[in-house]
């Protein structure tokens, strides 16, 4: 199929986060150029794309349709609904149309929750925290806003690769977790390096007087990591994964308490 | 006389053994709770055949050194509050439905 002058594969940006190449289909060069931009870095050529989205752009809508982000089953697809999308997608097939606002947020939430979909199903999460690449191993460094995820970002010292400073990607491989770079930026407005490495231990975030690491209880970290894992359906089977996900991974990563102020020195105790 | 109670658990539930203690979160409002000992003893025991009655002279009495009386209005609260987050399905007859599997680790 062409439009005019531009072939069906220029209508096409693939976004490959966390190694999973997603197809965005839109007939809008501008809206293309947009997202190319948006995720440079993560724009991949890989041919192998089981997934794919054709975008549709809308004026946005009134902010009397309601912001509530709504993600359900329905009719066989997954439904996600936003003031500013409407989205669907069947995860047999992997296709799906969104109808959105020309924003980034938008495209940004359905990527979010449709990586959150498939990571659940394969052991793995989004989760609220930073993360970075030092000496080969990755660290992540969790907690609610304010808690210091762009702090110690901030703090990062030359030799550590920054994953992102808002939504780390975590996927499972074998007996080991992987955290993958993602566009996924916060205060820091810096999309991170489109790498990855296994995770050595997870830092649950604490600004103090000094700097310090402390040991956590199973029970802790399990309902901490949960806390913070971006978990949009409250569909049983979902919620069974996670919570499944979140004690597997407790059970083979170390999650410790990371006292800290805000200062680069906090960074010579992670190891 | 005493009603007999018989108690089962939830299919929209998350449970797992970890590191010597039950944890379980509800599906419906992602309530998390960690149960111990006694606790998970009769949550484990609660296939919804067995009279709770029975689960706690059978079971925690046995295994807890505790008095029968006070047993008994532990697990009672403890079946009360785990009900009202649909954790733990309560009825005066017995509930046939099959609980779900648990992973222990």
């Amino acid at each position: 199929m062409t439009t005019g002058l531009v072939t069906a594969a220029e209508e096409v940006v693939t976004i490959e986060i966390g190694g999973m190449p997603i197809d965005l289909r839109t007939l809008d060069p501008c809206f293309r150029v947009f997202i190319e931009n948006r995720y440079a870095g993560f724009v991949g050529t890989s041919p192998h794309s089981h997934l794919e989205f054709d975008i549709d752009l809308c004026e946005p809508s009134q902010p009397a349709a309601g912001d509530d982000l709504e993600v359900k089953i329905e009719g066989g697809e997954w439904l996600l609904k936003r003031g500013d999308f409407r989205a669907r997608w069947n995860s047999e097939t992997g296709r799906g149309q969104i109808r959105q606002s020309a924003s980034p947020y938008a495209i940004d939430c359905v990527l979010r929750i449709v990586h959150t979909l498939i990571l659940a199903r394969q052991g793995g999460f989004l989760v609220h925290a930073a993360s970075a690449i030092r000496g080969g191993k990755a660290f992540l460094f969790s907690g609610v806003s304010g808690a210091g995820k762009t702090t110690i970002s901030r703090l990062a010292p030359p030799d550590a690769t920054l994953l992102t400073d808002e939504i780390s990607y975590v996927r499972r491989e074998g007996n080991r977790y992987v955290a993958f770079g993602t566009p996924f930026a916060g205060e820091l407005a810096r999309v991170g390096a489109n790498q990855s490495a296994p995770v050595c231990a997870v830092y649950l975030l604490e600004k103090g007087l000094e700097n310090r690491i402390e040991p956590v209880s199973t029970t802790e970290s399990v309902q901490r990591l949960l806390r913070n894992i971006l978990f949009f359906a409250h569909d049983p089977a979902l919620v069974e994964l996670v919570f499944q996900a979140a004690c597997e991974f407790v059970s083979l990563v170390p999650i410790r308490r990371l006292v800290f102020v805000p200062d680069q020195r906090v960074w010579d105790i992670i190891r | 006389m005493m009603t007999e109670k018989y108690i089962a658990r939830s299919k929209a539930i998350a449970a797992r053994m970890l590191g010597g203690e039950m944890m379980v979160m509800s599906a419906a409002d992602s309530t998390f709770f960690t149960l111990n000992e006694v606790a998970s003893a009769i949550w484990q025991a609660a296939d919804g055949r067995t009279p709770l009655s029975e689960i706690v002279a059978g079971k925690i009495c046995q295994e807890f050194d505790v008095d029968p009386e006070h047993a008994q209005r532990g697990a009672e609260r403890f079946v009360d509050e785990l009900s009202q987050h649909g954790i733990l399905l309560v009825s005066d007859e017995p509930l046939v439905e099959s609980s779900p599997t648990l992973v222990s680790r």
